[in-house]
């Protein structure tokens, strides 16, 4: 049997598959479909530090092999979550990820250090890249001094290892992933979904409410492991793969280009036990094939 | 009303027959064990053919029938699409990814209550399943009042008889049933002095608007089945929302929109921001 237990940046994961933030709610929706117990994480949906209602409607349209969505983060705010959410969440016997965002770098230090006080939670992701926030998210993510002072903000407040969470939708990603690193980041996940539009040519209306919105789904994946593999080649730090992820193969793939650990995203809409499905193949795979340890393969490409 | 819903799952439903009841209109017969399904429910299907990665998404159908003893769901669509179009020609006997049964249940009207379900289009399926299981309770008697743009977009009476023994129709074209609107019939219903009328309703947003403004007007109780671009169906992505009249003073953890998908589809007319 191959050992699938993965360290990612201190954090001690059962196998290197987490549910992705915006993909899986804060877990109570997903219980019916699979032991959440048997992935390696749960990133949850991004928390902001006042609720948010989130974008008006259509915030989700269908795209050639993927989707878009504008859901704007909504969310129940920093103290809805610790009321509400966060009991359901730790009871569950997996890690637990917390995804931030906020529309300063101030903001994002307080909500971190308020999460101090929360027992359990095994890392903080920082979304510096949605696309769908017009007060934050994409907008510090697309310059490498905004991300910096972000993540440099979140790191002054909390012990626990920092993810920054990195979009695709930037000139040198190389650029931001050097200056997340040096404002403290531990790790690195990527990618956060790619800025798109559907247009409806007969009413000649944007399709999504919010005009714009994120890409994510099979389509992105050559994107993600380009890139994926780029910013490993450049940092030390462990990343977070993600982007279309919807087999054990496309997992396996992320693994051997660079990424410690995937998160698995969209697919979970269309099967909502797709991560545990992809635990399992990775399992199989890697028995078949006689690896002893899933982390051997980690950036094992061969150019 | 609350009332318990049967349990969600993610499993293989067998095609036992696909049959063309009208224009594009196609009728999926899908053999599923162990499934029920309640009047309003939907589920999320995904033909096995379409396990690659366009189109991705799985289709949100409703449910127009269910034989619970011998594990049969039918859904009725119409083809408009690669994946309604791939449901269509899948062949008996090959397998659908069934999730379901998704989302709340039409609420049951009380025993002296006369239901008028009200349908537009390819809205009328769920009302179908509904209608049904009202008459089959033997104390209702449903009026069936159903529109749509011309004679090829109505669904044939063996297919409505099961849900009311008193269809009415119309057509925008005339050519069956009244010409005009599915609201001049509802409005004649109205003032034909049912005893206590409640209004189901599923169909295109505009007519369904319509229908909650008249019934809001005259003080009848009206329910919506509404839709939305989906993704998961379950809850997760927070993408089907539609906003609520009722913002001001329902605070929840979702503001003022409600999730099509595990809020609804059912709600009660006067809840939304039409």
């Amino acid at each position: 049997m191959t050992d699938l237990t993965t360290n990612f940046a201190g954090i001690e994961l059962r196998n290197p598959v987490l549910l992705a933030s915006g993909t899986c709610g804060y877990g109570e929706e997903l219980a019916p479909f699979l032991d959440l117990a048997r992935l390696g994480g749960i990133v949850t949906k991004t928390i902001t530090p006042q609720p948010r209602v989130g974008n008006a409607p259509p915030r989700i349209v269908e795209t050639a092999a993927g989707m878009l969505n504008s859901i704007g983060l909504q969310n129940p705010g920093l103290d809805g979550f610790v009321q509400d959410k966060w009991p359901y969440l730790a009871r569950l016997q997996t890690e637990i990820i917390v995804n931030i965002a906020a529309p300063t770098a101030d903001l994002h230090r307080d909500m971190s250090a308020r999460l101090e006080d929360v027992e359990g939670i095994a890392a903080i992701e920082v979304n510096i890249s949605s696309p769908n926030m017009k007060d934050g998210g994409m907008l510090f993510g697309c310059s490498p001094t905004a991300s910096r002072e972000v993540i440099a903000a979140v790191r002054s407040a909390t012990r626990r290892p920092v993810i920054a969470k990195l979009t695709p939708n930037v000139t040198d990603i190389v650029a931001i992933a050097h200056a997340v690193v040096d404002g403290g980041a531990d790790g690195i996940s990527m990618i956060n979904t790619l800025l798109g539009m559907a247009v409806d040519w007969r009413s000649r209306k944007p399709v999504l409410g919010n005009v714009t919105g994120g890409l994510s789904g099979p389509a992105i994946k050559p994107v993600a492991l380009a890139l994926l593999w780029k910013v490993r080649q450049a940092v030390d730090v462990p990343i977070m793969g993600m982007g279309g992820i919807a087999t054990a193969e496309d997992a396996l793939e992320f693994l051997v280009a660079g990424a410690t650990a995937v998160q698995v995203g969209t697919s979970t809409f269309v099967e909502p036990g797709a991560a545990a499905n992809i635990v399992a193949g990775i399992e199989s795979h890697c028995d078949n094939a006689g690896i002893a340890r899933v982390e051997e393969l980690v950036g094992t490409l061969r150019v | 009303m609350r009332q318990a819903l049967p349990v969600v799952a993610d499993v293989g439903a067998r095609v036992s027959s696909t049959t063309q009841v009208a224009d594009a209109f196609f009728q999926t017969r899908l053999q599923v064990r162990d499934v029920s399904v309640e009047p309003g429910q939907f589920v999320q299907l995904r033909p096995r053919c379409l396990e690659g990665t366009y189109p991705y998404l799985r289709i949100p159908l409703s449910v127009s029938a269910v034989d619970t003893e011998r594990g049969l769901v039918d859904v009725l669509y119409e083809v408009v699409g690669p994946k309604t179009s791939a449901l269509r020609h899948v062949c008996v006997g090959d397998e659908v990814g069934f999730l379901g049964p998704l989302g709340n249940r039409f609420p049951e009207p009380a025993s002296d209550a006369t239901p008028i379900l009200v349908g537009g289009g390819i809205g009328v399926p769920p009302l179908i399943y509904f209608g049904t299981t009202l008459r089959t309770a033997e104390r209702w008697d449903p009026i069936l009042v159903v529109g749509a743009r011309n004679a090829g977009k109505h669904l044939p009476d063996t297919l409505l008889e099961p849900a009311s023994a008193d269809v009415r129709r119309a057509t925008d074209d005339g050519s069956l049933g009244q010409a005009g609107l599915v609201t001049n019939l509802l409005t004649e219903a109205l003032e034909a002095g049912s005893a206590a009328p409640v209004v189901y309703t599923c169909g295109p947003h505009a007519m369904m608007a319509a229908v909650a403004r008249l019934c809001a007007g005259r003080d009848v109780p009206c329910f919506a089945s509404l839709e939305e671009y989906m993704a998961c169906g379950f809850g997760v992505c927070v993408g089907c929302v539609v906003e609520r009249a009722d913002k001001e003073s329902q605070p929840s953890p979702y503001g003022h929109y409600a999730r099509v998908c595990v809020d609804g589809p059912i709600f009660d007319a006067r809840q939304i921001a039409w």
